[in-house]
């Protein structure tokens, strides 16, 4: 095992299989001044000066945050987080604290509250889809401050690979990996129904947990049998597309059957007084959500 | 927490217990205002000398009281004086001059060591530093040189600024550690120039350029323990680096080699403490020394001291009668330095702790004893020279595995402080990996696993890819690829799926490491891909 991330970094590099690094027993050899020593260093010089029966307790917890706090300087490494933490041990919490966003729709779990609520516009709004139908640009890039917007699912994704350096595997809405029991299922089910029961999974809210839904990566296309595993869910994505685009032109049309263009309110306001038959308020609003972005023509 | 017993000599007993019965109640009083500077002194490789050198006729004649609740304006004050007074008996002619100057000088030393906190700084900008050289100067008696070289001593001892001023005393103090010198003269230099190396990088190439090794390893020889000691003490922060210069130049000087060992030898332990830390800093700086040293008799000592040690417990308070008694020996001087060989040259763990040996036996046993041990460091240290001995060869494995250091590790794994989960991670891992010298994905030794894994390790891996720390996480995932690949039957999924490991793997997909990304991708498509769960 090599002594610095830095080494360390270039020996998965080097290593056989392209990402996985394997591991390597090998002996570790530490300079003087390595943070590894400093505690050892402390209790040397106090012991030295004689000085460990003086101190009280208070004095010794003193010192020890001293000498750790010295060495002590982690920062999350979650893209965009940056976090100062005190120490090591404060990063679970904090992760758990920012970083587990879940959608209560369809349990995926973001790092993000940014990246959730634009997960619950492109997922699960039909509000969403209709202007994405209409022809505004509604996908969001996903590097904060960029404020790049775009028409569709697949030119953001390029847009991220081009301007950002998103690997081009990166997919930021995955099909939800099925359970084992709906695996199992899928297998008895006619292939008829495989777009559906798509639908069904990201719906799905596994007991366990443990197999949860926030997969973004594709498979890379080791071999064969792989690329032929994409393959299928290529199929099954533009079958889901299919399906939602046939819900989107339902939705149009029932929304443009709603509205008039004479009686649509100026201010849509809530509750029942000017609504004046306009009963369809988009759910976005009335919920008093505020949409990832406002729709801009452009 | 290390207990550690301290064997005094008579008149530092005395000084201490003159420090401690003045100190304790003041002490509280003013615990608060000096608390910080004083717990940044303590960590600092530097020490005041609170008390005449053992041997010397002020030995004899000192009752020296701490002075604590000196208002901090009137010792500034005394000091200054001190100085002028220092400046004046420079010029004194005739009979009582000696005389007076001993007592100048005696004046601004006693208020550079019982003071608290010295006032340093004080006294360097009255002019202390221009003047004492002065009275270091060829020639002039023992005494005066002694008292001199205590003042700046205890100068260098103070912030890094502080020592620095020393730059135009270095000549002189190094001249006189020459064999010219009495021993007394040469033992304060000594002392003072081991706090100038305690200071910095910068300051240690000057001493070296100057010449201070070669002095110092001669004062190592000295049949006298005190001073023997304090030029160990010095020579280990001469040449602790970065640099392995002064480390190198050091194992070439005939005989030091030979002091090392008789110096191992000796009862005396305080010696031995600073002597192992010489080995420390020439075994973590030198290949060259690290290659003489384990081919001598330094490996078995250093082992049978560390298996000799009775107990490594917290030091308990001294007990107003002073019956205790206590060993300075500090273990984990000769486990660092244990750990060092180890790590530093493969004929330690190859020819030297070869499997079948006594010395062997001995060297698990004791690194044991400290796994077993409350002091965090002994622990840490432990498993880091225990990781090493891992990473040796198939017996070597065998031999660990069948030890007592198993459940200890693991436990350590589950339960301790992330930086030894780290150590006794890396060592478990490493017995269950064939030695292999390719890249290749290297031969899996099943029943290490097996059992590792039976025994409960993956929560402890698992949370190590939950870590922030890169070189952890990265570990974990090291770990969790060999239980998915070599656990029988394919079972390693599943089990690492029960513990949530999934979950760990992909909280990677966010994080700034791309190296990281893409290795905790790669595992979780190759096992957990569209055919998981399917038979």
């Amino acid at each position: 095992m090599q002594q610095r991330p830095e080494d360390a970094m270039e020996e998965v590099e080097a290593a056989a299989g392209p990402e996985l690094g394997f591991w390597l027993a090998a002996r570790r050899r530490l300079a003087p001044d390595d943070p590894f020593f400093a505690a050892g260093d402390l209790e040397r010089e106090l012991l030295a000066k004689h000085l460990a029966l003086d101190l009280s307790e208070d004095d010794r917890n003193q010192l020890e945050k001293m000498e750790v706090a010295s060495t002590c300087t982690v920062f999350c490494p979650i893209a965009g987080c940056g976090a100062h933490l005190g120490c090591l041990e404060d990063f679970e919490d904090h992760y758990v604290t920012r970083h587990s966003a879940s959608c209560s729709v369809c349990s995926r779990v973001y790092p993000t509250s940014r990246l959730l609520s634009i997960h619950v516009s492109e997922a699960h709004d039909s509000y969403f889809q209709a202007k994405v139908a209409r022809g505004f640009p509604m996908y969001e890039c996903l590097v904060e401050g960029c404020g790049v917007k775009l028409k569709s699912y697949k030119s953001r994704q390029q847009h991220l690979i081009d301007k950002h350096q998103f690997p081009k595997s990166f997919e930021f809405f995955k099909k939800a990996r099925p359970s084992q029991r709906q695996r199992q299922k899928s297998q008895r089910r006619p292939t008829a129904h495989k777009g559906e029961e798509a639908r069904d999974n990201s719906m799905d809210v596994d007991g366990k947990g443990t197999r949860q839904t926030n997969w973004k990566y594709r498979p890379k296309q080791h071999d064969h049998k792989e690329s032929k595993e994409n393959e299928r869910q290529h199929q099954e994505a533009k079958e889901n597309e299919m399906e939602v685009e046939q819900k989107i032109d339902e939705l149009t049309s029932a929304v443009s059957k709603l509205s008039t263009a004479d009686s649509t309110p100026a201010n849509v306001t809530f509750g029942h007084r000017r609504s004046r038959g306009l009963t369809f308020v988009p759910r976005s609003i009335r919920q008093n959500k505020q949409p990832a972005s406002q729709p801009e023509a452009k | 927490m290390l207990l550690v017993t301290i064997a005094f000599n008579l008149s530092l007993v005395r000084s201490l217990v003159a420090v401690h019965n003045s100190a304790s109640s003041r002490r509280r009083e003013h615990a608060i205002a000096v608390g910080k500077e004083r717990r940044e002194a303590l960590m600092r490789a530097k020490r005041v000398c609170r008390a005449p050198l053992s041997g010397s006729d002020e030995a004899a004649m000192e009752e020296g009281d701490m002075v604590i609740d000196e208002e901090k304006a009137n010792l500034e004050a005394r000091t200054t004086q001190a100085v002028e007074e220092l400046k004046s008996a420079l010029s004194t002619q005739g009979k009582g001059a000696q005389k007076k100057k001993i007592e100048v000088l005696r004046a601004l030393r006693r208020l550079l060591s019982q003071s608290e906190v010295p006032p340093v700084e004080t006294a360097i900008k009255a002019g202390a530093i221009p003047l004492l050289v002065q009275y270091l100067s060829f020639g002039s008696s023992d005494e005066q040189l002694l008292e001199a070289a205590w003042c700046l001593t205890n100068i260098a001892a103070g912030e890094p600024e502080e020592t620095k001023s020393l730059l135009p005393a270095l000549p002189l103090l190094i001249a006189h550690l020459g064999e010219k010198s009495s021993t007394l003269v040469a033992e304060q230099c000594a002392w003072a120039i081991g706090n100038v190396a305690g200071e910095g990088a910068d300051l240690r190439s000057k001493l070296l350029a100057q010449g201070a090794l070669w002095p110092l390893a001669r004062l190592m020889l000295s049949n006298k323990g005190s001073t023997a000691r304090t030029a160990a003490w010095a020579l280990s922060n001469l040449i602790k680096g970065p640099d392995p210069k002064a480390a190198n130049e050091l194992i070439s000087i005939d005989g030091v080699l030979n002091a090392i060992v008789r110096n191992l030898e000796k009862a005396d332990e305080e010696l031995a403490t600073e002597v192992a830390w010489v080995v420390v800093y020439l075994s973590a700086l030198s290949e060259k020394a690290t290659s003489l040293i384990v081919r001598s008799s330094v490996p078995q000592l250093l082992i049978g001291r560390l298996l000799a040690s009775e107990n490594l417990q917290l030091l308990i308070p001294v007990s107003s009668d002073f019956s205790i008694t206590y060993h300075s020996f500090c273990i984990f001087t000769v486990l660092r330095s244990l750990g060092n060989l180890v790590a530093g040259d493969a004929y330690m763990v190859d020819s030297v702790l070869t499997v079948g040996n006594s010395i062997t036996d001995q060297a698990v046993s004791s690194l044991i004893k400290c796994l077993k041990s409350d002091s965090r460091v002994l622990k840490k240290e432990a498993s880091w020279a225990m990781s090493n001995i891992a990473a040796g060869s198939f017996e070597h494995k065998k031999l660990i595995f069948a030890s007592e250091a198993m459940p200890l590790l693991m436990h350590l794994l589950a339960t301790a402080q992330f930086d030894i989960r780290r150590e006794a991670a890396y060592t478990l891992g490493n017995l269950c990996v064939v030695p292999t010298g390719n890249a290749a994905p290297p031969n899996i030794i099943v029943n290490h696993l097996v059992a590792i894994v039976n025994g409960g390790a993956l929560p402890g891996f698992i949370n190590l890819v939950r870590s922030a720390d890169i070189e952890s996480a990265r570990l974990g995932l090291q770990f969790l690829e060999l239980v998915m690949r070599g656990y029988p039957n394919g079972q390693g999924p599943q089990l690492v799926e029960r513990e949530d490991g999934i979950e760990a793997m992909e909280r990677f997909q966010f994080h700034e490491n791309e190296l990281m990304r893409n290795m905790a991708n790669g595992l979780v498509d190759k096992y957990f891909g569209e055919d998981y769960g399917l038979e």
